[in-house]
């Protein structure tokens, strides 16, 4: 459901009552989910998905989600995890997922980009270069 | 020998662990051809987005928490959450000699079944017009082959002449006599081996046009000759409003190729109006404010940047365009024409009435205009022709006058019976166009009175007698008048006689 343009800037500004900081405060999403139950606002299901997108893009900005196909020790986790804090000058933390598509190397992503280090990858580029 | 292999293992190495970067997001709705995504935190104006399946889509809005996309390709295997990623590239388009003779879709892939185009360059679609600096005036001419047009209203080398009237009026009818006579001149030219000879190569595009019409449109040319010198690109109806948005800035970015590397272009849109609505499709499914008639707020600049980009650049070749606008009951101020209007070095405006009473091609004198002017003429046109347009406008008016009376006076006879004429002897059969060289013959002729013993309605059977009597016996004088492009005492002389002569001859049929 998408919603109107009132629905839209209400889930903006409970967006940026959830930031602490510039991060996403677990208190103040309570406190906002809180809110939006207690007065049950117009469009209610759309603001909720609203605000779950946009608190989902937030978040994954400071996750580095690792998905791998070999064995992945904590270092490597802790590299990763301290190579992208650097990069995107927020603290990111790093946790893993297996996925056997990827044959060997690893997939990182954060946000919206993803470093893509895997055999799987490079054999798609080499085929959409053919 | 080791070493070697060696480097070619670390090559080998460092490929292997380099990581690559992408900027990936995820559909949320699909709908007509225009996706919305969410992600694509670095996706940049026009950019070329990869959807899952090859279909490719262009980054038109960019919103503060998703992402406005229209896909070049097919939608039907598209459902949300599928994964798209940034390409860091514009849509670019083949270019180059390569596309001669070939028709190709608004990405530039052969549509004719022809194979692969060996193409090693690519323009972008999207591309800034020529500045000031580096444009030449218009001075040199671009001949279409129709007497009408060529002699009243010329068109030069890098201008923009609008193409406007209603349906069935002759438009694309003018714009492929003008290929076609492109094609002729490139034949004599190159054969000529005169090494100042420029050919104009040319460019169709064809918007949202039916593809029974395209088909006749290729197999004219093909039958003309003028196909080896012609460059297709079809967006028809059933093609998605995003190719047949995207299909004229691809025909400007193949004409420029020709315009930068030193050669003369000329590129028909045809047409603007189905552009138009087709970008007030994307707009609308876009939600962008529409204003009038439902027309997005940029729709100007739509067509401003696309006609901007024909040229005459300084030391190099240029590109002239004729786009073609589709009117509405004669209504030329209507939105989309008055703009196009505006942005052009002028216009040639057909008539339905002229068209119904058999005026072919139905240029209407008093609306039709070229900005350039006779500096887009060879002199010999000037010559015999520059009193053309005063006459035959003051014949209009006469005319319309001389309806509310028959008592007239002998001079307004003497005016009526010559503009009758010259409406006759502009009356011109499709795909057939003039060599320049005839037209000034003919309009010589016209001068010098051989026409006036003629019966006004013989005059069209007698100018292209004259033109087959001057084409098959008079060769070297039409080459003199071409090679020229003056007329002078001599020529004049030889004018003289050759049209005595033909004048014997058909007075005797």
């Amino acid at each position: 459901m998408r919603g109107d343009k009132k629905t839209k800037l209400l889930a903006k500004q409970l967006f940026k009552l959830s930031l602490v900081n510039g991060e996403v405060s677990a208190a103040q999403v309570a406190g906002v989910l809180g809110y939006i139950e207690k007065i049950q606002p117009r469009q209610t299901l759309a603001l909720l998905k609203l605000y779950h997108r946009a608190i989902a893009a937030e978040v994954a900005k400071s996750r580095a989600l690792i998905e791998h196909a070999g064995p992945i020790g904590d270092s490597a986790l802790k590299l990763v995890e301290s190579a992208m804090t650097q990069k995107y000058h927020r603290a990111v933390t790093a946790s893993a997922q297996r996925n056997d598509a990827l044959f060997a190397g690893l997939r990182v992503r954060v946000g919206s980009d993803v470093y893509e280090s895997t055999v799987a990858g490079q054999l798609a580029a080499l085929a959409a270069s053919l | 020998m080791s070493t070697v292999i060696e480097q070619i293992e670390q090559q080998i190495a460092q490929l292997s662990n380099k990581a690559v970067k992408k900027n990936t997001g995820h559909i949320l709705t699909v709908a007509d051809g225009v996706a919305k995504l969410d992600g694509l935190s670095d996706v940049m104006y026009n950019e070329m987005v990869q959807f899952p399946g090859g279909a490719i889509g262009i980054a038109l809005n960019l919103e503060e928490d998703e992402v406005g996309c229209v896909i070049l390709g097919d939608v039907s295997n598209l459902k949300e959450g599928d994964e798209v990623q940034t390409t860091g590239k514009l849509l670019s388009v083949p270019v180059g000699k390569a596309l001669l003779g070939r028709v190709v879709d608004a990405l530039g892939r052969p549509v004719d079944g022809k194979g692969p185009i060996d193409s090693k360059e690519f323009y972008p679609v999207e591309k800034i017009a020529p500045g000031i600096i580096v444009r030449k005036s218009v001075s040199q001419p671009l001949f279409t082959g129709i007497m009408a047009i060529d002699s009243m209203i010329p068109i030069g080398r890098g201008q923009r002449e609008l193409i406007i009237g209603d349906r069935g009026t002759g438009k694309t009818t003018i714009c492929i006599d003008t290929i076609i006579n492109q094609g002729r001149i490139n034949k004599v030219g190159l054969a000529s081996g005169d090494k100042n000879f420029r050919p104009v190569y040319s460019i169709y595009v064809a918007i949202g046009q039916k593809q029974s019409n395209i088909v006749r449109t290729i197999s004219a040319l093909e039958a003309a000759g003028a196909l080896e010198f012609t460059v297709i690109v079809a967006a028809p109806a059933a093609d998605n409003p995003a190719n047949q948005y995207i299909a004229p800035y691809s025909g400007a970015s193949i004409g420029e190729w020709f315009m930068e590397n030193g050669m003369d272009a000329l590129i028909v849109y045809d047409d603007l109006s189905k552009h138009a609505v087709a970008y007030r499709q994307i707009s609308l499914i876009l939600k962008r404010p529409s204003g009038r008639e439902a027309y997005p707020g940029d729709v100007f600049y739509l067509h401003s940047r696309l006609l901007e980009r024909a040229a005459r650049l300084d030391g190099k070749g240029s590109l002239t365009a004729l786009p073609i606008v589709e009117t509405l009951a004669g209504d030329v101020s209507a939105y989309i024409p008055t703009n196009i209007i505006s942005i052009t070095d002028g216009q040639i405006f057909l008539e339905t009435d002229l068209f119904n009473q058999g005026i072919r091609p139905a240029v209407s004198v008093g609306l039709s205009v070229s900005r350039v002017g006779s500096s887009a003429q060879i002199k010999a046109t000037k010559q015999v022709g520059g009193k053309l347009k005063g006459e035959l406008a003051q014949f209009r008016e006469l005319a319309a006058f001389a309806q509310f009376g028959s008592d007239l006076d002998a001079k307004t006879k003497a005016q009526l019976d010559r503009g009758s004429r010259i409406v006759e002897l502009f009356k011109q059969p499709q795909l057939n166009p003039i060599a320049i060289e005839l037209q000034v013959s003919v309009l010589w002729a016209l001068q010098k009175e051989y026409f006036s013993s003629v019966e006004v309605k013989q005059v069209v059977g007698a100018a292209a007698s004259l033109r087959d009597y001057l084409a098959t016996r008079k060769d070297a004088l039409l080459t003199k008048i071409r090679t020229k492009a003056a007329l002078d005492a001599a020529l004049d002389a030889e004018l003289k006689t050759a049209c005595d002569e033909w004048k014997g001859t058909f007075a005797a049929k």
